[in-house]
């Protein structure tokens, strides 16, 4: 930073900045990668490969061998193995407005952990099961139910990873002093904790409320999953654009007085 | 100095501990635990007679993993304020725990696979019980690496009051030692390295249980020590 910029600073907010010259833009880039990526996730699910809403456990073998073989399968599983390197993406838009909250780093490397092990376990090793299905035909049966069961297990039942990090995320915010994020979202994310924690008799039921396509693991989870998705982003959006200037990492001078972020509590 | 974050990250700790008896005691199918030399048909026997226990273990398992996390978190910030040159032993011991989780986590998984449908080819119940138990007892240096990590920061905290006391070092040496036999489970299907032999499954179980809980009641008198605001990790 030099001084000739300090000094243009205030004429050039005046004006309409251009996009690309806004000091926000390396955190606008992420933000806006994550649409893409969960309309991507939305498409490739429901419409290109129906793995989504989930097919039953107590499906028939012939139609699992059927959807297990089904080329738009391996499509799908292409397209979301390339795609997820972007859920690290979403999860640093939220550990940027955790840093300005006045929480201790504890809870950023929580969520950390848990996303590091949520995309392997959740996303990543259940595509590689339906992946692997798809690739060859000529397995048995048994073979091609074993991946599918391991495959939608990963993906629902993988709940203890998510339940750390929404843990730390909530409890972030309720505890934040700096009032990054509002507090009831704090109360909702416990909520999409609670969710989580339902879905945890997966592995019982092979049918009814409780299986993977159950309407207390799946659909309730989709019911409050969704929404708070969607209440997330607009809040962070909020977030990213109402950030002083003069708090970001790149900004001029800092002004001293606030508590510092990323220390304390 | 407020604290409040960091203790109550700190109190998950003992519900994981509780979570880990309730397992242990409500669904002894791992004690004693199965043996490796065990045919794939005996296996998938095994699974059929156990179908609720296992899942038990699976369902508490994943949690117990899960809520570790804080804890760890809180000792990786507690690392960073012993500022030496630079945080790389906390950024490495970071890593190591995201590894470590995700290990334990599939190996959860294989198991719940297993059990789910108990029915099916006896040929995958056994491939995918070796699986878990390779995933389970072999991955150990992710957790050796993260016990070093923390030792060798505590042996270089040179501040007038340490954030930890020297004896952590130690502990961390030694646990990090009795973890290391794991890792030549696959080695043997008999003996204390098998995997479920003394060194690899007793032993190691032992190890972690104790590990957890004496680190547990450090980190409450670290983060009660704690006077400064410092800024730390990145």
């Amino acid at each position: 930073m030099n001084t000739t910029t300090a000094s243009t600073l205030p004429a050039a907010a005046a004006q309409k900045i251009p996009w690309r010259k806004s000091k926000k833009l390396d955190q606008w880039i992420c933000y806006w990668s994550v649409p893409f990526f969960y309309n991507l996730f939305g498409i490739v699910f429901v419409p290109l490969s129906w793995m989504m809403p989930p097919r039953s456990p107590s499906s028939p073998l012939p139609d699992v061998v059927a959807f297990m073989q089904s080329h738009n399968l391996l499509l799908a599983c292409a397209i979301l193995t390339l795609a997820y390197g972007l859920a690290p993406v979403s999860n640093a838009v939220y550990l940027t407005q955790m840093k300005r909250m006045s929480v201790n780093p504890a809870f950023r490397v929580t969520l950390m952990i848990g996303s590091i092990a949520g995309a392997i376990v959740g996303m990543l090793f259940p595509l590689f099961c339906f992946g692997l299905g798809a690739f060859r035909s000529g397995y048995e049966p048994a073979v091609l139910q074993m991946l599918y069961d391991f495959g939608y297990l990963a993906f629902i039942g993988s709940l203890g990873c998510f339940c750390a990090m929404w843990m730390a995320f909530g409890l972030a915010i309720l505890l934040d002093h700096n009032n990054i994020l509002p507090k009831w979202l704090g109360y909702y994310t416990v909520w999409q904790f609670v969710t989580e924690l339902v879905a945890a008799p997966v592995w019982i039921d092979k049918s009814g409320a409780f299986g993977w396509n159950g309407l207390m693991t799946f659909w309730l989870a989709m019911l409050i999953y969704v929404p708070w998705q969607f209440i997330v982003y607009v809040c962070i959006y909020k977030a990213i654009r109402d950030q002083p200037e003069d708090e970001l990492d790149n900004a001029v001078a800092r002004k001293p007085g606030r508590a510092p972020a990323g220390a304390g509590a | 100095m407020n604290t409040r974050g960091q203790r109550i990250l700190l109190w998950i700790t003992p519900f994981a501990g509780a979570l880990f008896v309730l397992a242990w005691f409500m669904f002894p199918v791992f004690s004693p635990q199965m043996s490796p030399t065990l045919s794939p048909q005996e296996v998938a026997a095994f699974f059929r007679a156990n179908v609720s226990g296992i899942l038990g273990v699976v369902i508490l398992g994943n949690l117990i993993g899960a809520s570790l996390a804080p804890l760890f978190a809180v000792t990786a910030t507690q690392m960073s304020r012993i500022g030496n040159s630079s945080a790389v032993f906390t950024y490495a011991y970071i890593i190591c725990i995201g590894i470590g989780t995700t290990s334990f986590i599939l190996a959860d998984y294989c198991w719940g696979v297993a059990a789910f449908r108990p029915d099916r080819d006896p040929q995958l119940i056994s491939l995918l019980n070796d699986m878990a138990w390779f995933l389970f007892t072999a991955p150990v240096g992710a957790i050796v690496v993260q016990n070093l990590c923390l030792a060798l920061c505590v042996y270089l905290d040179s501040r007038t009051e340490p954030v930890f006391p020297r004896w952590v070092a130690h502990f961390n040496v030694a646990t990090a030692v009795l973890m290391i036999p794991g890792a030549f489970s696959l080695l043997y299907k008999t003996g204390p390295l098998a995997w479920n032999g003394s060194l690899s499954f007793s032993l190691r179980l032992a190890t972690f249980s104790v590990y957890v809980a004496v680190m547990f009641l450090v980190l409450l008198r670290v983060v009660g020590n704690q006077r400064d605001n410092a800024e730390m990790i990145a």
